[in-house]
């Protein structure tokens, strides 16, 4: 858990004394409870409603708070295709989020505009909101998404920064 | 061999034989295609057609399906027929009563895109003539508010042009995302 636990062995504590730094407990909190907000545009969105469904269920890893204000999540799961009239509504959404905030794009249409090289359609959601994690797949399966999670949780507790604070101290 | 391959002659449908009877000026051609009656109509003659279909008793095409258009430029055949109308505009047309189908074609010239809109016939007509603008540029004459309904409101162009390139015209790259009303 990223959490030192000293004193066991030797007795002195009988293991009640945790000794730690501040950014590690606040990272395994938000680690372990990353409130999702889902951007589901097309298909993609149905593969993660079923990750978060009964059967595959999200919430295993601590993210079942699934978020529809913009204001009380801190990851982005952009799952589906995004057209030049939806890219300034997702561009607001993640302005609107809090930091620190991760952004997951899923889909093979979210990452590089998929099938869709059309006149309308965002060839990457990257051009525009940096992205912490891509999910290859059309559409990608809820183990995927799990993965991507998990691959997030992964960075929180390697203590990395999300990409957007990259972008903005660079 | 030879009777199975010949063709019963079917008595003419009620709807050609009234269109012949009441509208026979502004027909300018008839088909059939799968199962579905077409109909090809004036342009000027095109709305009153239309309200005939729809308010007729014994017809009552009653329920407009959709409004769309076709761009003929690249079909030599068909860009032919109707002496170089570009555009078609077309209604899919229903009748509950009759349990039939009817498509009403409208050949429109490039340089006179202009219709007159059906929305005072049918309500549903409006977002899809602004859907048809939208894409071909169709004017619909007498629409109570022809606006884009797809695409965003400064986008220049009608996509489903065929002159139109599929990745666009840079729109992709150079559209200005602050300047957007979100
Ligand atoms: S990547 Fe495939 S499944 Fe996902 S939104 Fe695009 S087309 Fe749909």
């Amino acid at each position: 858990m990223g959490l030192d636990f000293v004193g066991q062995g030797a007795g002195q504590t009988d293991g009640n004394i945790i000794t730690t730094t501040i950014d590690k407990v606040v990272n395994w909190g938000r680690k372990n409870s990353l409130w999702p907000m889902p951007f589901g545009t097309a298909c993609c969105a149905i593969e993660m409603m079923a990750t978060l469904a009964s059967k595959f269920d999200l919430s295993r890893f601590g993210s079942e708070a699934i978020r529809f204000s913009p204001r009380q999540s801190d990851l982005l799961i952009v799952s589906g295709r995004i057209s030049i009239k939806m890219m300034p509504v997702l561009k607001r959404i993640y302005d609107q989020m809090p930091d620190p905030k991760w952004v997951i794009s899923m889909g093979a249409c979210a990452s590089c505009g998929g099938v869709f090289d059309t006149y309308t359609l965002i060839q990457g959601v990257d051009q525009f909101i940096p992205v912490d994690v891509y999910i290859p797949g059309c559409p990608p399966r809820p183990e995927d998404l799990i993965d991507a999670v998990l691959q997030v949780q992964q960075k929180i507790t390697s203590g990395a920064s999300p990409k957007g604070v990259e972008a903005v101290y660079e | 061999m030879s009777e199975e391959n010949q063709v019963e002659e079917q008595p003419k449908p009620l709807v050609l034989e009234k269109l012949e009877a009441n509208h026979a000026d502004a027909l300018l051609a008839q088909d059939e295609s799968r199962g579905t009656i077409v109909v090809v109509i004036h342009k000027e003659q095109a709305y009153a057609v239309l309200e005939y279909l729809k308010t007729d008793p014994e017809l009552a095409y009653t329920f407009l399906v959709d409004v769309t258009a076709v761009d003929n430029s690249q079909m030599e055949s068909e860009l032919m027929q109707f002496d170089y109308a570009r555009f078609m505009v077309v209604y899919q047309l229903y009748s509950y009563q009759g349990q039939c189908r009817l498509r009403v074609k409208v050949p429109v010239h490039e340089n006179d895109l202009s219709v007159a809109s059906v929305t005072e016939l049918w309500q549903g007509a409006n977002w899809l003539e602004r859907e048809t603008y939208d894409m071909f540029g169709i004017n619909f004459e007498g629409h109570p508010d022809l606006r884009r309904i797809l695409m965003p409101d400064d986008f220049e162009g009608y996509p489903l042009r065929k002159d139109y390139p599929l990745r666009g015209r840079g729109e992709r790259e150079s559209f200005n995302f602050d300047k957007q009303n979100v």
